[in-house]
């Protein structure tokens, strides 16, 4: 049997204070954007965050390695 | 796959070398980090409902939310840990739906009934200290960057429900009377399952290669130890009595009781009187889980068919 909610995996991003850097806090699943951000807030909730924001992990796309989690994104053709 | 051997990993690693991503793993490594991981996921997502069960007897609405504030943490925790999983190619569905409620791996202590306000904040006293206690030595170890990281939000939150416990403990041990007496049969039963918690001492241990891949820092002795520094003394102030003490020349907390030693569930009681038993037997019950294992593992399941067919 499938239970199929067809959720895919988000990068959470966020910044703690003004000036402060935007860091990769962590990630989760969701079906979709609008849920993504509910999930990512009511997760990450152990600070007040001045900023959070989620990317979907099929639009970073890596630059020098060729490894790691986001591997799967390379260009078509990347040596 | 990479191209070291495992002795070459094991020997970065206590180099300083860290993980960034399962293609970095040897098979050793995978298989150890996998075992480890299930463990830690399945003892926080079987600790929500468990939780859940016992806030029903939440004293009023506020002291409600905050205990649902802590079983939202530890839903969120499960997630972080079975998403880990997932990057390793371990299906989170296959862990939390496709497994029969005996093949979870948390420990016998969350297979156990909370019946009340009492048992819950010992549980957040005794068992998320356990959890601290195991977690921030895998914060400070482990050789998986990504774990490292994750761990940080984990090892906050924990902290919380750490004080959460205490707190009410010092309340209910100033109560006096009936409060207090309860609160001492929680210590009874809940001190000698954190203590078995922390499984086989040193010298019986098989080896899991957790401390060769650096995915943890200290043996379940040197942990059980860190555990009674903090709960004894707490306890010790708060006139409770436990079966532990500190040892002048050993220089180490000493148990008062045969251990590991039988448990009667029912009862919610340990069997001192007859004397220590083996490990084998102490996995014997612990396989046979304990009265709350169905009910716990299929209450965090049972919408999940409702709301895929409202959706699909
Ligand atoms: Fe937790
Ligand atoms: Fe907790």
């Amino acid at each position: 049997m499938t239970w199929g909610l067809g959720e895919g995996v988000y990068e959470v991003f966020a910044r703690k204070n003004r000036g402060e850097p935007l860091r990769h806090i962590g990630y989760i699943d969701a079906p979709g954007d609008e849920l993504a951000r509910v999930y990512a807030w009511k997760t990450y909730d152990e600070e007040n965050w001045f900023e959070m924001c989620v990317v979907p992990r099929r639009a970073v796309i890596p630059v020098n390695r060729l490894e790691g989690p986001w591997a799967r994104n390379l260009p078509e053709g990347t040596e | 796959m990479p191209e070291y051997t495992e002795d070459e990993l094991k020997a970065r690693i206590r180099g300083g070398h860290i993980l960034e991503s399962p293609d970095e793993m040897t098979p050793g490594y995978r298989r150890a980090i996998i075992v480890q991981l299930t463990v830690q996921a399945d003892t926080e997502l079987i600790s929500a409902p468990a939780y859940w069960l016992a806030a029903r007897h939440a004293p009023s609405t506020n002291t409600q939310v905050s205990a649902h504030a802590i079983i939202q943490d530890e839903l969120a925790h499960a997630n972080i840990a079975y998403r880990l999983l997932e990057d390793m190619g371990v299906s989170k569905e296959q862990l939390v739906y496709g497994r029969e409620p005996h093949e979870f791996k948390h420990p016998y202590g969350f297979d156990q009934p909370l019946d009340n306000w009492a048992e819950l904040v010992v549980a957040n006293g005794f068992f998320d200290r356990a959890g601290i206690t195991l977690l921030s030595d895998v914060h400070r170890n482990t050789s998986y960057g990504p774990l490292k990281r994750a761990l940080i939000k984990v090892d906050m939150e924990e902290t919380f429900h750490l004080r959460h416990g205490e707190v009410w403990m010092r309340r209910l041990a100033r109560a006096g009377g009936a409060a207090t007496e309860l609160l001492q049969r929680c210590v009874d039963w809940m001190f000698p399952m954190t203590i078995e918690w922390f499984g086989l001492p040193d010298g019986l241990k098989r080896h899991s290669g957790q401390l060769d891949y650096q995915l943890k820092g200290l043996t379940n002795d040197e942990l059980r130890q860190v555990w009674m520094s903090s709960t004894v003394p707490l306890c010790e102030s708060l006139g409770l009595s436990v079966p532990a003490h500190y040892d002048e020349g050993r220089e180490e907390y000493v148990l008062d009781y045969p251990f590991p030693c039988q448990y009667d569930p029912e009862a919610k009681h340990w069997l001192f009187d007859d004397g220590e038993i083996t490990w084998d037997a102490v996995f014997e019950r612990w396989k046979g889980r304990g009265p709350m294992n169905e009910i716990y593992v299929e209450s965090v399941r049972r919408s999940r068919g409702t709301v895929s067919a409202w959706l699909n």
